[in-house]
């Protein structure tokens, strides 16, 4: 997981959704969740999971880390499928889930810069809790260079590669090594907070939107996939022959999104 | 085990609701109880340890679909009601990274507490017994015997969220055959059951139904149950190793993080002072 890439990526893209509210995408993005929640046929879910990367796609967004982080919990939630789900078609709607809400929480995460995306929830919680997550994320950078840095001179010292038992002791003692950096590091911060006049709340304003009509478009799309989990889940007898087509219609999305991208992406290097 | 991987929308409303009541109650409580300055102090390492925690989470061992925890450590580091707020952190962290279902963030908060809290106090308790010189064994004991009650917790939660069997819900099934939208396991376009298959609308076949859905959820909790175990134990016994390292790496370099002083004794005024001098 490439934490960093995500972070660049989301606070140097341009797209129109870069450049939306923050709270609408977020908004959009749980009503996508609710989708995947309330939905029990696989072809209303995998039909929400593809506009959704359609949007991925038009945003500009690199698609291989963007879909490799998305379907990470694929391999949890087909453990759990194959363990539990009697036939595939179950065990497919299960994995499809995991991938459908994951799909739109990183698309979030990939277009929206981390204070921005737990602004919003900050205020909802504790003073504490709200501050260590803006922590939490900060120091996931911090120790994740310093752990690369750690582990490369762990290895040089021990000469990995040919030990590995040796090897594994390397890293482990880097790990350690890592925890007392991390001891230091949480005892600095707070002196340097404490210096700047914190008093138990970091204030983070949230951004105001700069694209309005994407915010609009968001909020539809995301509305639109909620009423067709809920329409094929509660009217499902009568729906059911035509369950292919929000599957068709999302394909068709992203064949366009994608013949987009590439064409815009052909022109930039003509020009 | 201290999170579930289940997605949205597999387990029961009333379950993970109640998950998110008393997380959120707990993280009052913890919140509360870290107001002192002391605590406040500590708010950047809550921080640093999260962000441990979320790393090595996030590096899965892929065969064994295992992921490193390092909750007890973590734990160990915190003590109990920051445990409590960065199990949260780490779980709300998690969620966003689409690691985790949103909704059921409460109950995998709690998941992650009870190992954090869990470990604690067994590392705790088993320094305080053998001393620091033996951390790296008590480390890996108390990291194995967390794992596993922690592992008996997801299981219990899966057993009475009832999913293993008893839901019956229409998937909108494509018949491989032939296909057409039918269901492929009963005549016409009805119901499939989401983990019994198939709708049984006959009053005459519900008695049969039902049988047969208490079977197959006690036969898909006995199959999850084995997987769970069977290559949880295998993920046990590395996390116990790599703890155990790092915890015996951190008593011969610095025992003063992992062994709390006991409450200082309280101290008595002189006889002369408690009577108004001499």
């Amino acid at each position: 997981m490439d934490v960093r890439l995500v972070d660049t990526v989301a606070t140097s893209g341009s797209s129109p959704l870069h450049r939306a509210s923050p709270r609408t995408k977020a908004a959009a993005a749980a009503l996508v969740i609710a989708s995947a929640a309330v939905t029990t046929n696989l072809f209303v879910c995998t039909g929400v999971a593809l506009a959704v990367v359609a949007a991925a796609v038009l945003s500009r967004i690199p698609l291989r880390p963007y879909l490799s982080l998305a379907g990470y919990p694929a391999v949890f939630a087909a453990l759990f499928a194959w363990a539990s789900a009697p036939d595939a078609l179950s065990g497919a709607l299960i994995v499809s889930k995991a991938v459908t809400a994951a799909l739109a929480v990183v698309l979030l995460l990939f277009t929206t810069p981390y204070p921005q995306v737990f602004a919003s929830l900050q205020r909802t919680l504790p003073g504490l809790v709200g501050d260590a997550l803006f922590m939490t994320y900060r120091a996931i950078f911090v120790l994740g260079e310093k752990l690369d840095d750690l582990i490369v001179a762990a290895r040089l010292r021990s000469g990995a590669g040919r030990h590995p038992i040796r090897s594994a002791r390397a890293t482990v003692r880097a790990l350690g090594n890592l925890v007392l950096y991390a001891f230091d590091l949480a005892q600095r911060e707070y002196d340097i907070l404490a210096l700047r006049g914190y008093s138990g709340r970091l204030a983070v304003p949230v951004r105001r939107s700069a694209a309005p009509a994407v915010d609009a478009l968001a909020l539809a799309a995301g509305t639109a996939a909620l009423a067709a989990a809920l329409a094929w889940r509660v009217a499902w007898r009568d729906l059911l022959p035509y369950s292919w087509m929000p599957l068709a219609a999302a394909a068709a999305l992203l064949v366009a999104a994608l013949v987009v991208r590439f064409a815009r992406s052909g022109g930039t290097r003509h020009a | 085990m201290t999170h579930i991987h289940v997605p949205d929308g597999v387990l029961p409303v009333w379950l993970w609701g109640s998950g998110w009541v008393v997380a959120v109650a707990l993280l009052l409580i913890a919140d509360r109880a870290s107001r002192r300055v002391t605590a406040r102090r500590r708010l950047p390492l809550v921080g640093v340890v999260s962000a441990l925690v979320i790393v090595a989470m996030s590096s899965e061992v892929v065969p064994i679909a295992y992921h490193m925890n390092l909750t007890v450590l973590a734990g160990a580091l915190l003590g109990p009601s920051l445990s409590i707020v960065s199990a949260f952190v780490v779980q709300v962290v998690l969620a966003a990274l689409g690691h985790g279902g949103v909704t059921i963030v409460g109950l995998n908060t709690l998941l992650t507490a009870s190992e954090m809290l869990l470990g604690w106090a067994l590392l705790q308790g088993g320094l305080r017994l053998l001393g620091t010189k033996r951390a790296a064994p008590v480390a890996a004991a108390a990291t194995v015997a967390t794992l596993a009650v922690t592992t008996t917790m997801l299981v219990g939660l899966i057993a009475a969220s009832g999913t293993l069997g008893a839901t019956e819900r229409e998937t909108g099934a494509l018949d491989p055959e032939n296909l057409t939208f039918a269901s492929p396991f009963s005549e016409g376009a009805l119901r499939i059951g989401l983990f019994s298959g198939g709708e049984h609308g006959q009053e005459e076949e519900a008695e049969h139904a039902a049988g047969e859905a208490e079977h197959a959820e006690a036969l898909g909790l006995a199959r999850f149950a084995t997987v769970v175990y069977t290559l949880g134990s295998i993920g046990w016994v590395l996390e116990a190793l790599v703890t155990a390292a790092i915890v015996g790496y951190l008593a011969r370099v610095r025992p003063s993080l992992l062994v709390q002083p006991r409450a200082p004794a309280a101290v008595l005024p002189a006889p002369a002072e408690h009577h108004g001098g001499a």
